[in-house]
């Protein structure tokens, strides 16, 4: 156990053995600023003041080399071997709500969503407490460093944690859920984290934008939508950006919720179209000027999936149409 | 777009932007503007930072490269490209012109 002192402002926690700063910061309750905690986004800079740390990941995009040459690390990929003290800019709107746990969990339950796309279901002792929207991190044989999945379901009392992963060429950690994991297999389920979760508060319609295995937070955002009584006064609009026709999918589970049709609508568009797809063609963030009425800025956006889907929507939304960031959530895991 | 709606805004005086400093103009109809001089040369881009509700010129500025406050991601002036992490998304740049000591930017009408 090492002491983590914040130059800045003299709050101290404490990190146990196998935490990153990162998370000790986050479960102590501190806004430690940070989106995917899995080095890439790079909020979690900081300055090592005194004391020492184990990176663990070296090369970790989230870092460029300017920040290296000013001698910056990542919270999420440093453990402190002794007491230190940091300098890292706390940021209240990066305090999670409910502090990230870790809990044994269980692999429960398997459905096959596309041909790439399946949903994996964990089960655990403790209750799962979390926020539609957020993501947690899993601990899998044999894989180096946590993998971060989305929750597709709601918080519930049961344990139960539901993931929709896309499997990813090369990707270790899609490959081990997909072909080594047993049902009745255990993993470390480390969670919630995450920061684009779904404000309730908003008085504004929403839109989901979903592309690849994004599919899970935005299903959750919209389940959240209708159980927290959101709806039928707030309107959801869905968009699921695929590649190829085989790689729709998320209307089945949207269906089932109450005002399909009326308050929430689905909008699938696919990129390469073959000849049997007579839906909406091209980027998921081109369908929205078909598609959304009024005013671009009078909506609150939620988005999941491939760095470009996301640079190419935020750019449209930001800069075309003068929507604030603040009605723009993603995390950024790239 | 084409060229006869464009027009030219004066941002500032050179004099207003040391060697190596920034300033945060205001203009109406635009979002806010941050001036770059960087070894005497003129860069004007947005103000506001592309990840987060910040203003660039409180950040450090050194060689062309600007670092926001927040999260220390970082933009080239001279070319929105973005250098640093958080930012992702580039910064919007402007074209600048120097009109008798003055800073101006082509902007749509």
């Amino acid at each position: 156990m090492n002491n983590i002192t914040i130059e800045q402002t003299g709050m101290k926690f404490q990190c146990d053995g196998g935490d990153t700063i990162l998370s000790a910061g986050l479960r102590s309750g501190l806004g430690l600023p940070h989106e995917c905690t899995v080095g890439h986004c790079g909020m979690c800079k900081f300055e090592l003041v005194e004391g020492k740390v184990e990176v663990l990941w070296q090369d970790a995009p989230g870092l460029s080399e300017r920040d290296r040459s000013k001698g910056r690390m990542l919270a999420c990929q440093c453990r402190p071997v002794e007491d230190s003290r940091i300098k890292i800019r706390l940021d209240e709107a990066c305090r999670l709500v409910r502090p990230p746990r870790k809990t044994e969990a269980v692999l429960s339950g398997m459905t096959d969503i596309t041909h790439d796309i399946r949903e994996f279901r964990f089960q655990s002792d403790t209750e799962a407490s979390f926020i539609a929207g957020q993501f947690a991190l899993l601990k899998l044989p044999g894989v180096i460093g946590p993998r971060a999945y989305s929750m597709a379901n709601l918080a519930n009392k049961a344990g139960e944690w539901h993931f929709q992963v896309r499997r990813v060429m090369g990707g270790s950690g899609s490959n081990v859920l997909f072909d080594r994991l047993r049902l009745g297999d255990r993993v470390e389920l480390d969670g919630p984290y995450g920061l684009a979760y779904l404000r309730t508060d908003a008085e504004r319609d929403v839109v989901c934008m979903a592309g690849g295995s994004g599919l899970a937070p935005m299903l959750s955002i919209a389940r959240g939508m209708a159980a927290s009584g959101m709806m039928p006064e707030r309107n959801l609009f869905f968009f699921y950006g695929a590649r190829q026709p085989w790689d729709v999918c998320g209307e089945d589970y949207l269906k089932s919720l109450p005002g399909f049709g009326a308050t929430i609508s689905y909008h699938p568009s696919v990129s390469f179209p073959d000849e049997g797809w007579n839906g909406r063609t091209g980027f998921v963030h081109e369908a929205l000027q078909d598609v959304l009425p009024g005013n671009f800025a009078d909506y609150e956006y939620y988005m999941a999936g491939p760095p470009l889907m996301i640079r190419a929507s935020v750019e449209l939304l930001t800069g075309h149409h003068k929507v604030p960031l603040g009605q723009i959530h993603f995390d950024s895991f790239f | 777009m084409n060229a006869a709606n464009r027009v030219i805004k004066i941002v500032c005086e050179t004099r207003d932007v040391a060697h190596g400093c920034a300033r945060r103009v205001e203009l109406e109809g635009l979002p806010p503007l941050a001036v770059f001089n960087v070894d005497g040369e003129f860069y004007v881009t947005d103000d506001t930072c592309t990840h987060g509700d910040a203003s660039l010129c409180e950040g450090d500025v050194e060689d062309g490269i600007v670092e926001c406050p927040f999260h220390q991601g970082a933009f080239d002036v001279r070319t929105g490209k973005v250098v640093s992490a958080p930012c992702s998304v580039p910064l919007k740049t402007y074209e600048v012109t120097i009109v008798n000591g003055a800073v101006a930017v082509e902007v749509g009408d």
